[in-house]
């Protein structure tokens, strides 16, 4: 009497089949990495691509987009296109810095409060506080200490943003700290170091990934908030929010100064977040399925 | 007088990796106030062929695909949705295997009862309350006033049973789908459901239809049995006969299956050892073109992979779906 | 249930402390001499004795923080550099303005919001939830100034409908007050409605496809009731926990709006006290929206308790 198991193993697929199988499975991925890609890339060129952002031209004021000024003009006769593709370079620089630094320092405070129990419960509660004020509150206040500058900007941004990151991670390590594996590790002699390092990091990269994408949309919509109001990046440095906050007395006869990067900043948060989402969904097949 | 037929019902599921058939063509018959099991290891279709027949299979996942389910002259595969709703708790009701997590957990258990009553019987939520208390006493729960305020957390796995059975049988319905009722409740819990089962069956006239893959609970409460494998039914008979003569290779194998004390093996220092049913179930994303069981089954003939079995009467009132019967009896 | 209540407010008293912590020391964490900070960048030397005489920065720090949290406990909260008003009635002029708006965004986002989510769960995989997801998807991408200056094109520029900008108090009609806060409520309620939609969403699915919301199909019950009754109030802990969380996006997003759309009310008077240095206004804001952030969770930690019978602290 035989039994029948049946042979499932297909033949091998191509890598292209691969990865056209791969595309179609995780479409917010490639849509937003590619999306993303772009923009570093204009941003990357710009200055070989526009003409010059800073040049003054008042009798050229306040036009429309047209064939020579593809975005318009604004009150000052500078072309807009230039200045909102210079704009996307700071306000790269300011996500992707925020991003990483506070990926680095969120992971090393979760790290260490998830692990050592007296040091979680100071450090969490300053977190908490911290977490309790609103974030562009925090950073307008921060920023207004010192002298303006691009690097204080992305200091103030990181403080609130810190929070958020360091909880993820901790509760990552919370969670794995009580598995059984960790256990026969402690019991087989291995230090503290290695056992963060070697058995514990690993697992918390993935989440980390991904809320680090999340902050680096947040602080490019925080920088632009900032420099809306005129306590971000200083006005000579064209990022979006000093473009539309300098486009605001003209706009309602020259919309375009506001609306385009506005619509730019949209478009660069709407590529990094579906980067984290499908980075998500492709990590962590769990959440994937709730959200 | 039959108040529910099936005829060639069948169920598709329509899954990334292609079509589950599920169910492929089943047919019974349920007599008023009779009890009705349904026998069958997990997959075979036997839960799918209950939630067919209140159509609960959602729409994303799968749908009937064809056959028939006539009930009070109606035919249930062609009703609107709002027709078929006020069929289901009222005149055929089902209760479900988890007993644990089928209640509402912010619902108290006399709302959840009492909603039922009031949806169907159209009365005011006072009068639903009182029934829901008095079905309360019914499935034997004491203290029934104040527990129409308690919460399902507050309730044992049993005494939760319990309370699925009373909104289930609330509205008096003709027929009672129970799938797997005890299968998660402890042996003895068990015994006392069943048992509540009966007599309130016995009490209102209710006909039950009653899924299981314990022969146990076959043997002690159902009048006839169905059988069923690979979406399939493949043996029908009364009780009696089912036990004393199964036709089909696939029922013999399970029957072979049930442990029993060998005193005398024991005695002589052997270990009786336990019979299996070798190989495993096809997979349902494919058709199979013969019978179901043919890979595992030991009188298998061509003819048997070729072509799908009919249903036969080989005795009155006992139907199998083999073409080897004969065989199959005279190695018995 | 007392006792559980009582512990969740003890437990907002260290947040609150940190808060306290935190915006007394901002001044001192900056490099640099505080009462040069707030003298300005060309302040004379006599200036900024003026000014560290006037703060009472010379003395020891400790006591300085005493006597700060002394008079912040009896509702004083120090005074305006500029204006030389205590700050406390300057936040109570400007208060109205910022509560309306707040609100408003609030109950409309939490009206609007829940049913599309509750939507998008029940409608999974087909049209009616792939719109709610791009609603949602769009709602986190798009910054508040741009969403106000789009409305604001559309809805006031183009069709007139609606004021431009500004502000009318109630005492003025409800009529005015209602037109003068719809397109700030948008602006403000767009990523707050995004966030709540997606974890109704996400929220309800999971409910769905519990064994109980089985249960209550086969009984046969309205769909309606299904989903609002059987459904919803299972998924209602992680939306409410949601809306609470939210309220941070909608405290920094006041600060934008009123900005776009000139409302005097409490967003205003940060950037402008911000931009001019006015220490004392800015740590007495931190202090009252930290507070209010605070406030909101606990009762959303209160709330916990009705809405699951299960949680009985």
């Amino acid at each position: 009497m035989s039994a029948v198991i049946e042979d499932v193993t297909a033949s091998r697929p191509s890598s292209l089949e691969a990865l056209g199988h791969a595309l179609r499975r995780n479409p917010t991925i490639f849509i937003g990495a590619t999306l993303l890609a772009l923009l570093v890339i204009m941003a990357a060129v710009a200055p070989w691509i526009t003409a010059d952002p800073f040049r003054l031209s008042p009798i050229n004021r306040l036009r429309p987009p047209s064939e020579r000024w593809w975005f318009g003009t604004d009150q000052f006769g500078r072309d807009v296109f230039a200045r909102t593709i210079h704009g996307a370079r700071v306000s790269l620089v300011i996500g992707l810095s925020v991003a990483f630094i506070s990926s680095v320092l969120g992971l090393a405070i979760g790290l260490v409060c998830g692990y050592f129990r007296a040091v979680d419960a100071v450090v969490m509660r300053v977190m908490d506080g911290l977490m309790a004020i609103p974030s562009i509150l925090l950073a307008i206040a921060l920023i207004t200490l010192t002298r303006p500058g691009l690097g204080i900007v992305i200091v103030a941004i990181v403080i609130p943003e810190l929070p958020r990151i360091a909880r993820v991670v901790r509760s990552v390590v919370l969670s794995i700290r009580s598995q059984p594996f960790i256990e026969s590790a402690v019991s087989g002699g291995t230090g503290d170091g290695m056992l963060l390092v070697r058995h514990i990091l690993p697992n918390t990269l993935a989440p980390l990934i991904v809320q680090s994408t999340y902050v680096c949309a947040s602080a490019m919509l925080i920088e632009a908030g900032l420099s809306f109001l005129g306590a971000g990046v200083p006005p000579e440095i064209p990022s979006w929010g000093n473009i539309i906050a300098q486009g605001r007395t003209f706009f309602q006869i020259a919309p375009w100064s506001i609306l385009i990067p506005g619509a730019f900043l949209a478009l660069t948060v709407l590529a990094v977040n579906m980067l984290g989402d499908g980075l998500r969904d492709r990590l962590d097949p769990r959440l994937a399925r709730r959200m | 007088m039959n108040v529910l037929e099936v005829r060639d019902l069948a169920t598709h599921f329509f899954t990334r990796d292609g079509v589950v058939r599920a169910v492929d063509g089943v047919s019974f018959d349920l007599a008023a106030g009779e009890t009705l099991g349904i026998v069958g290891e997990s997959g075979c279709g036997k839960s799918v062929t209950a939630l067919s027949i209140l159509r609960l299979i959602a729409p994303e996942a799968g749908r009937i695909v064809g056959g028939s389910v006539r009930f009070g002259g109606r035919e249930l595969t062609a009703l609107s949705n709002e027709e078929i709703r006020g069929i289901r708790g009222h005149e055929i009701s089902m209760i479900f295997q988890e007993p644990m997590t089928s209640l509402n957990p912010v619902m108290t258990i006399g709302t959840q009862i009492a909603e039922n009553v009031a949806q169907h019987w159209r009365v005011s939520w006072r009068a639903a309350l009182d029934r829901a208390q008095e079905m309360l006493d019914f499935v034997g729960i004491a203290d029934s006033r104040r527990r129409l305020g308690e919460y399902p957390h507050q309730l044992s796995g049993g005494m939760r049973q319990r309370v699925m059975i009373a909104i289930a049988l609330s509205c008096n319905p003709k027929v009672l789908i129970a799938d797997e009722p005890t299968t998660a409740l402890d042996v003895t819990i068990q015994a006392q459901i069943l048992d509540l089962m009966l007599g309130l069956k016995e009490k209102f006239g209710t006909a039950i239809v009653m899924i299981t893959h314990d022969l146990g609970v076959v043997a002690e409460t159902t009048q006839r049995v169905a059988v069923m494998y690979a979406g399939r039914k493949v043996e029908e008979a009364s009780v009696e006969r089912l036990f004393a003569r199964p036709m089909h290779p696939y029922t013999r194998g399970l029957m072979r299956a049930i442990p029993h004390l060998d005193a005398d093996a024991e005695i002589a220092g052997r270990r009786p050892r336990l019979h299996e049913i070798t190989g495993i179930v096809p997979s349902l994303t494919r058709p199979i073109p013969g019978c179901a069981f043919a890979p595992r089954c030991a009188f298998a003939v061509e003819r048997c992979r070729a072509e799908r079995p009919v249903l036969e009467a080989w005795e009155s009132g006992h139907t199998a779906a083999c073409w080897e019967v004969a065989r199959v009896l005279a190695a018995a | 249930m007392v006792a559980y209540i009582v512990r969740r407010m003890l437990a907002t008293i260290p947040v609150m402390a940190v808060v306290a912590v935190f915006v007394f020391f901002l001044l001192r964490l900056a490099p640099g001499d505080p009462a040069a900070i707030i003298a300005g960048e060309d302040a004379t030397g006599e200036a900024i004795a003026a000014v560290r005489a006037k703060l009472g920065l010379d003395r020891p720090v400790l006591e300085q923080f005493g006597v700060w949290l002394y008079g912040l406990v009896q509702g004083d909260f120090g005074t305006s550099i500029f204006s030389n008003l205590p700050v406390g009635r300057l936040i109570a002029q400007r208060i109205e303005p910022t509560l309306a708006l707040t609100v408003s965004t609030l109950l409309v986002a939490v009206c609007l919001a829940i049913p599309l989510g509750v939507l998008a769960a029940w409608r999974a995989g087909r049209w009616a939830d792939r719109v709610v997801m791009v609603f949602v998807v769009m709602g986190f991408a798009l910054p508040g100034f741009l969403v106000g200056y789009v409305l604001i094109y559309v809805f006031s520029i183009k069709l007139g409908w609606l004021p431009v900008q500004g502000y009318r108090p109630i005492s003025e009609g409800f009529l005015p007050f209602a037109e003068s806060l719809v397109l700030p409520s948008l602006t403000l309620g767009i990523a707050y409605m995004a966030l709540i939609a997606r974890i109704t969403r996400a929220s309800m699915l999971e409910v769905l496809s519990q064994d109980y919301i089985r249960t209550a199909n086969s009984k046969g019950l309205e769909t309606r009731r299904v989903l609002m009754l059987h459904a919803l109030r299972n998924a209602s802990v992680p939306i409410v926990t949601v809306i609470g969380i939210g309220v941070a996006l909608l405290i920094s997003g006041v600060v934008i709006t009123e900005t776009v759309f000139n409302i005097p009310g409490l967003g205003r008077l940060t950037v402008d006290a911000v931009l001019k240095r006015d220490y004392p206004i800015v740590q007495g804001l931190i202090i009252v929206f930290a507070g209010a952030k605070v406030l909101v969770n606990l009762l959303i930690d209160i709330s916990y308790v009705f809405l699951d019978p299960r949680i009985r602290y």
